[in-house]
């Protein structure tokens, strides 16, 4: 990035001639995607009397048609440019380049193929609160559907649909929710770099990622998905035409995190600063560079059986589909071997967040770095070993039950490694709890109690009685919720000032914080309640002794709902209103916190020398 | 100690110990982690035999057994975290303006090895009771198998339908003697299904043109609520059924009544 940072130095005159690439953006791709689905869903257009081939020819058209609308976006938005540009042996000149990054653009550069990591950041974050927003409000319609049996809010129908549609958006919103925003926009400068090793791969990671979210939504016009997000076959093989938005949207995510981990691996490996060895990264990058590094090898097997469910969908291939000889095993195999890692994938960075946060507050050192590490390869390394955990009642293989038990429960032992740094940290410190330290204190009630719950449920008895039950379902969103989001929310109202230049509204940073940790108490506590008492997950309705459970945990729902509102309204308002945030109101001593806001392009006018890790806080003792 | 001129004595690893255990921040820590410990055993053997259903067979007393156990296992280690958490809590730092400078500790290599090590300990614990519950399991079916009662479970988007291959007798009910084992040969019409009989601990998905084996004891007289807990379609919520374990007797003549013949 040394070219980059010359030009900026020598700051060319801008030519404002009006070559191809400055007149594309997001407006321009919505108009060659649209045009690229149209033109190839009436070119396929036919009319078949077979109800058979007709499914097929149906699936074939609905499919090609999502995948021509992403590409045509990328292509309208001019993520080829480069690309092309390169191939036809004429590169991107320095000013194109420059122009790219967005320089001088203003608001309008976050709606264009932007490779500044910063305005990627940016554009992540809204699109990862637009996707809970949503991903919240359908948890809300469920939970307004449960509050009594019998109701008849929404349809079974609608209801499934719910299920499966909250489950992915928030999969896909939580695997993105840190290493997104913060991920890109903080990380960076984190490591004294002047962007992304790949900026323009950066672009191409959120855009990709954008296209994929109208073609979910269109699963909601398309009769909504009847399977959940696991997505089991058969089901989703005979599954109407919802079913296709749903695999397009996978497939469409798996392409941007694969792009979005590899580039953040090789930043992480190959941009740090000079003097920034390993052992003086700040732990949100280890914890963000593991998880993305674990993605990378985890996402493509879901890619893969979504394409072989595609296929057998389009042209009756028959990998899962028993009734042609295919196996739905083989499919909760592909399935799992990403579905558990993945939890990861999303754990790891909103607990390296809290890592970063914890010292700041107590100034104090962070607690055995070493072990923080350890503890974060430990769980990415065991994560691939444990996938059939889900399948123990499958009657796959139930002699290999045992196995999966043992290596899932090893998994407490890395996981005890990350619980003892974040208490070492705080051992005889005086916290200041501020709204991100608040965050801490929740993380590790809530994963202590998501953790103990899995124990339960990585026993193999035990999990004979609570497989598929509430019980479940409410441990999974302790760790991905109380957790993890718990993590991504710290980072928000920790990051918040470097990102927006002001401080997030503390008041209703506190407010929102109560009203959600409360309430998520009480949902998930009626949730364990029910799943014990032997309510199955993913039911629209349920028996009369189960009111009481349910219930309560709609009331805990609503108390969360308010809570966010609270937190939304506040990022909304403090942007433009808020406080102006000194340039380092924490006292923090990683790289990011040296930097003046508005960030400069190329982050530092002198690249930076790193001579310890950033956790020298605190008075020496004997 | 009188002589100044003594060799200075490192003090032993006992002296040392007995030293850190009157430290006032030790005392506190250990007095919130037993305090702690307390609540969650008592929390775990209380609550879960109240929220599971009735105990009707061998598996659900050992799953419910194994609840209880598990939770006494971790106890510690929320006892210990909770209490630094509770500690720290208590010595918050107030104001506006960040907190004074904390002790400049890095690393604690025989505090991190202390903890890794009782924390291995306590998984082993678990993961070596969960093998022997599961061996366990395992053995009394294979020893229960030759006088089992056979029942054939299909489900059936959103039905479950049970057959009785030795009695002659189908029904939408799973009603079973009690005391006698029976072996659950589960599979599916369609898509996937979870047959699970709540009260019978038991738990096995039915899979389209495979056969899935349960096995349990009943050892309670009472209704048992057949539910299905795998996402298998529209209504999947609605996809239950009932059934009773029964005596002998009782048993015998609703075999009869369903024009079957008795074993
Ligand atoms: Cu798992
Ligand atoms: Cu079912």
């Amino acid at each position: 990035m040394t070219t980059l940072s010359q030009q900026v130095s020598n700051r060319p005159i801008p030519n404002p001639k009006k070559s191809l690439i400055t007149r594309l953006n997001m407006g321009t791709g919505l108009i060659v995607g649209i045009a690229f689905a149209l033109a190839t869903y009436y070119s396929m257009q036919t009319t078949l009397d077979d109800a058979t081939l007709n499914f097929q020819r149906n699936n074939q058209v609905l499919l090609a048609t999502m995948f021509m609308w992403s590409i045509g976006f990328l292509v309208g938005i001019g993520a080829f440019i480069g690309p092309f540009r390169w191939l036809i042996g004429k590169d991107l000149t320095a000013e194109e380049q420059l122009y790219l990054a967005g320089d001088g653009q203003g608001i309008k550069r976050y709606f264009k193929y932007c490779t500044d990591h910063k305005v990627v950041g940016i554009q992540y974050l809204w699109g990862v609160i637009a996707m809970l927003a949503v991903g919240g409000s359908m948890a809300m319609m469920i939970r307004t559907q449960l509050a009594q049996p019998g109701a008849k809010f929404i349809t079974p129908s609608i209801y499934n649909s719910l299920v499966g549609l909250h489950g992915i958006t928030m999969i896909v919103a939580m695997i993105i929710v840190a290493t997104g925003p913060f991920g890109n926009f903080i990380m960076p400068i984190m490591i004294g770099a002047a962007d992304m090793a790949f900026p323009r791969l950066n672009a191409l990671s959120w855009w990709v990622l954008f296209t994929a979210i109208p073609v979910l939504c269109s699963a909601w016009f398309l009769g909504g998905i009847p399977t959940g997000w696991t997505a089991y076959a058969p089901l989703s093989v005979q599954a109407g035409p919802g079913m296709n938005a749903f695999i397009a949207t996978i497939i469409i995510f798996a392409v941007s995190t694969a792009v979005a981990g590899a580039n953040i691996t090789a930043t992480v490996i190959s941009m740090r600063a000079k003097g920034m060895t390993w052992n003086r990264v700040p732990i949100f990058v280890i914890g963000a560079t593991i998880s993305v590094a674990l993605a990378v090898p985890a996402f493509p097997t879901f890619m893969v059986a979504m394409i072989q469910t595609a296929m057998d969908r389009t042209f009756l291939t028959g990998f899962f589909d028993s009734n042609v000889g295919g196996s739905g095993w083989l499919y909760a195999h592909l399935f799992w071997i990403m579905g558990h890692p993945e939890v990861y994938v999303i754990l790891l960075p909103g607990v390296a967040i809290l890592m970063e946060i914890v010292p700041v507050f107590v100034r104090k050192p962070l607690f055995s770095y070493t072990a923080a590490v350890v503890g974060f390869a430990g769980i990415a390394g065991l994560s691939v070993l444990v996938w059939a955990h889900h399948m123990y009642m499958s009657g796959w293989l139930p002699m290999l039950n045992g196995p999966f038990m043992v290596t899932t429960e090893m998994i407490s032992i890395p996981t005890g490694l990350i619980f003892l740094v974040i208490l070492g940290t705080l051992w005889n410190g005086k916290p200041w709890l501020k709204v991100p330290m608040l965050g801490v204190y929740a993380f590790l009630w809530n994963m202590l109690i998501g953790g103990i719950t899995g124990l339960y449920l990585s026993d193999v008895p035990a999990d004979n009685y609570l497989h598929g039950s509430m019980y479940v379902t409410a441990h999974f969103h302790y760790t991905l919720m109380g957790a993890a989001l718990t993590g991504a929310v710290a980072g928000l109202s920790y990051w918040y000032p470097k990102m927006t230049g002001r401080m997030l509204n503390e008041r209703a940073g506190y407010i929102s914080f109560w009203f959600v940790q409360i309430g998520f108490q009480i949902l998930y506590l009626g949730m364990f309640i029910a799943g014990a008492e032997g309510q199955p997950r993913r039911v629209s309705d349920y028996a009369q002794m189960y009111a009481n459970s349910n219930r309560i945990s709609t009331f805990g729902a609503y108390l969360i709902g308010t809570g966010f509102i609270v937190l939304l309204w506040a990022v909304i308002h403090s942007w433009r209103n808020g406080v102006i945030a000194p340039m380092n109101p924490w006292g923090a001593k990683t790289l990011e916190w040296t930097v003046p806001y508005p960030v400069p392009l190329v982050n530092f006018d002198t690249p930076p020398v790193v001579t310890s890790d950033p956790y020298g806080y605190g008075k020496a003792v004997k | 100690m009188s002589d100044h001129n003594d060799v200075h004595l490192e003090p032993t690893p006992g002296e040392r110990f007995s030293k850190f255990l009157k430290r006032g921040d030790i005392r506190e820590t250990l007095a919130w982690a037993a305090f702690y410990t307390a609540v969650f055993v008592v929390l775990g053997a209380y609550f879960y035999p109240k929220w599971m259903p009735t105990v009707m067979s061998t598996d659900m007393k050992a799953i419910e057994r194994l609840m209880v156990v598990f939770t006494f296992i971790s106890a510690p280690v929320c006892g210990f975290v909770m209490s630094i958490f509770t500690q720290t809590l208590r010595h918050r730092h107030k104001g506006d303006t960040p907190p004074p400078d904390g002790p400049m500790i890095r690393n604690n290599r025989l505090g991190v090895a202390v903890f890794s090590g009782v924390a291995s300990l306590l998984t082993l614990t678990a993961v070596i009771y969960g093998l022997i519950e599961l061996n366990s399991s395992a053995e009394a079916a294979t020893k229960d198998a030759p006088n089992a009662l056979v029942v054939e479970v299909t489900g059936n988007q959103w039905v479950w339908s049970f057959n009785y291959p030795s009695l002659g007798v189908e029904s939408n009910m799973l009603n079973l003697p009690i005391d006698r084992p029976v072996i659950f040969r589960i599979t599916s019409a369609d898509v996937n299904h979870s047959f699970w009989p709540v009260q019978l601990g038991v738990k096995a998905d039915a899979n389209h043109l495979a056969t899935t084996l349960a096995q349990t004891t009943p050892t309670k007289l009472g209704t048992i609520d057949v539910k299905c807990a795998e996402l298998c379609g529209l209504y999947h919520a609605y996809m239950e059924t009932s059934g009773e374990v029964m005596t002998v007797s009782d048993f015998n003549n609703w075999v009869t009544a369903q024009g079957g013949h008795s074993a």
